[in-house]
């Protein structure tokens, strides 16, 4: 099967992007280690989780680093949701500690974590669909002119906002910023929800299985994008249950299983079957 | 259709049939379209069906007379609406707020200027206790709302003893709020065009409106984006509430008067003038223009009805067919005509919209740095 190559690669750089085959190369052939002394802009400590009877989360850490993605791998049930939630200040962990540039901190809300820089784009929840690109990207923040009680939208800067966010994540929106959110593509409201995070000033963007409903060829146009927001600085932690999305874009791998770390890799140190077969074991 | 245009062919001058397709097209697109032809319609058929009477100054007046004030209190329907709510007691809310006005003036002596300016502001309150119960305990707004709407109007019918209130009120605030002043027409037309005005900058062109429309959309997305959506909510019941009071008050001025009755009935009129302008009754979407045209629309039957001789209950029958009617339109029709493409010509992509975009960025870049 072979499609076409995609036409629309972001003018940042130039990366081997296999969407089209399924079979996604690795963006670096050769992972740099973690430079030692090198702060994570988000360390989950030892955290834990329980909801009544059942446990949620054991004992879990992990590091996400400025300029890599950390992937996280797990089955249905592993962890994942609650561990995102609680990064994203949805609830607070029963026990351990999150820091957040090195700094300990207690996030009360998500509205806490959105000031301090954390985004998190969940699958569903990225577009209201009969309000334009430009509309959804500013949501929340629109520009406004005009003093006091007369405060208007800023509608043009507005769509210069919305047109600098979705360049600087290289994503090129071929039809009009009055486009409606109902004729965007799963694929494209990825982006755009990416595009809007970082524009808005995130440093570590959470991603809820970003590609796990989209076509092969939107996803590889996605992996894309979270390339170009790694490139630029992002800590970026990818949940998803793809090895392959996982193994071709990721700098480090946590598999969760069972609520417990099962294990921490450096891309380079694992492959599809080492990957496949601990989640078979453990999970 | 025939003639569209390979691709990449931008130059070809596009025939004036597919100019005026896309004009249809884009015209069809806008929630106003369906009240606007149901206007243009309901002109023709009842000018046909009395053409010595319906045609006439003294019809206008009628009709603008009877739109106005549903159409204020439809306004705020509208707006909620647009946000994702429903909200039943806006009759019962214009019949109390009458009722708090007539009080002021009569048993108080408080001059008017000072009388209705408290009963928008308990208006508003009532709206307030409505979106708070929403927001707070988390139950839709449409039971909420059917209980406040019995509440309301059990105490209004207590309070009235269910015998009419009269007041005297000056003629001077009588003919500022809906004396026959404008060649005619009566000044709640002007607080009722004014009004539209005010609650279309509202929702296209300010914030709260972007919030609004997001909040009626994807309400999760729009809280996750941190759109403080509950405040939305409250603000838009005390809105909606507040507008109710300003048809009663209007309607005070007029009659000089309050009864147990005022207003009842008006919450579900003002829920077929707000679907008949286009508003999705799912919410998100809708249009303040649409909601003044659905208003007139419900003026126009009104009035033609009665003087095309039909008897009295072909009113609702009526009403009932064009809401349906609206409804059936401004659903299927605008989400079919909203996928559809451009007609040739028309591409709304652009080799030019991508340059812009690079150029923008430019500057912007520049600018910040």
């Amino acid at each position: 099967m072979s499609e076409p190559l995609n036409p629309d690669q972001p003018p940042t750089r130039a990366r081997p992007s296999g969407a089209g085959s399924g079979e996604l190369e690795a963006s670096r052939r050769t992972i740099e280690p973690i430079p030692p002394g090198a702060v994570p802009v988000m360390e989950a400590d030892h955290i834990s989780k329980g909801f009544g009877a059942t446990t949620a989360l054991v004992d879990v850490s992990l590091k996400a680093y400025s300029g890599r993605i950390l992937a996280l791998l797990g089955d249905n049930g592993a962890g994942k949701s609650t561990l995102i939630k609680i990064l994203s200040g949805v609830f607070p962990p029963d026990g351990g500690t999150l820091r957040f540039n090195g700094q300990d901190v207690v996030l009360r809300n998500p509205a806490e974590a959105r000031e301090r820089g954390i985004a998190t784009v969940f699958q569903d929840l990225a577009v209201c669909e009969l309000l334009s690109v430009t509309r959804n990207i500013v949501l929340g923040r629109e520009p406004q002119k005009g003093f006091g009680p007369f405060k208007f939208l800023d509608l043009k800067k507005a769509d210069a906002m919305a047109r600098s966010a979705l360049h600087q994540l290289g994503v090129r929106w071929e039809r009009g910023l009055d486009e409606k959110g109902i004729n965007i593509s799963g694929g494209e409201r990825q982006s755009l929800a990416i595009a809007r995070a970082m524009f808005f000033g995130s440093s570590l963007l959470i991603l809820d299985e970003p590609t796990s409903a989209l076509a092969v060829r939107q996803a590889g146009k996605v992996l894309d994008h979270i390339l170009t927001a790694r490139d630029q600085g992002q800590a970026v932690i990818l949940i998803t249950h793809n090895f392959r999305h996982a193994l071709s874009v990721a700098d480090d791998i946590t598999v969760l299983a069972q609520g417990r770390v099962a294990g921490h890799f450096r891309r380079d140190e694992t492959d599809l079957d080492a990957l496949t077969d601990l989640v078979a074991r453990v999970g | 259709m025939t003639n569209e245009p390979a691709s990449g062919v931008a130059r070809t001058v596009p025939s004036r049939r597919i100019v005026y397709g896309e004009a249809l097209r884009r015209f069809m697109l806008r929630p106003e379209s369906t009240a606007i032809a149901a206007v243009l319609i309901l002109f023709v058929v009842f000018t046909i069906l009395s053409p010595a009477l319906f045609p006439t100054k003294l019809t206008y007046i009628s009709i603008m007379a009877i739109a106005s004030e549903l159409g204020i209190l439809s306004i705020g329907v509208t707006l909620l609406m647009i946000g994702g709510h429903f909200d039943l007691s806006v009759g019962a809310v214009l019949g109390l707020t009458s009722y708090v006005c007539v009080v002021l003036m009569r048993d108080f002596g408080l001059s008017p200027v000072i009388a209705a300016p408290v009963a928008v502001a308990v208006g508003a309150l009532l709206g307030g206790l409505n979106g708070y119960v929403v927001v707070r305990f988390r139950i839709h707004s449409f039971v909420v709302t059917l209980g406040t709407m019995l509440i309301w109007r059990g105490v209004l019918i207590a309070l009235t003893g269910g015998f009419p209130m009269t007041v005297d009120i000056p003629a001077v605030f009588k003919n500022v709020m809906s004396g026959p002043l404008i060649f005619g027409f009566r000044m709640s037309m002007v607080w009722f065009f004014a009004i539209t005005l005010l609650a279309t900058i509202l929702l296209t062109r300010s914030r709260l409106g972007n919030w609004i429309q997001a909040r009626g959309q994807n309400e999760n997305a729009a809280r996750n984006l941190g759109v403080p959506v509950d405040r939305v909510t409250i603000i838009l019941f005390m809105l909606t509430s507040a507008l109710a009071a300003v048809a009663g008050i209007i309607q005070v001025a007029r009659f000089s008067s309050v009864d147990a009755l005022r207003g009842e009935g008006m919450e579900l009129q003002a829920v077929a003038v707000t679907v008949i302008g286009g508003t999705l009754l799912s919410g998100g979407y809708g249009s303040v223009v649409g909601t003044m045209l659905g208003a007139i629309t419900f003026g126009m039957i009104q009035v033609g009805l009665v003087l095309a001789g039909a008897p009295g209950h072909f009113f609702r029958t009526l009403t009932g067919v064009i809401v349906v009617g609206a409804v059936i339109l401004n659903t299927d029709v605008a989400r079919r005509m909203a996928r559809s493409k451009p007609l040739g010509g028309f591409k709304r992509s652009s080799a030019a919209a991508d340059a812009a975009i690079q150029a923008e960025t430019a500057a912007g870049k520049g600018e910040a740095g």
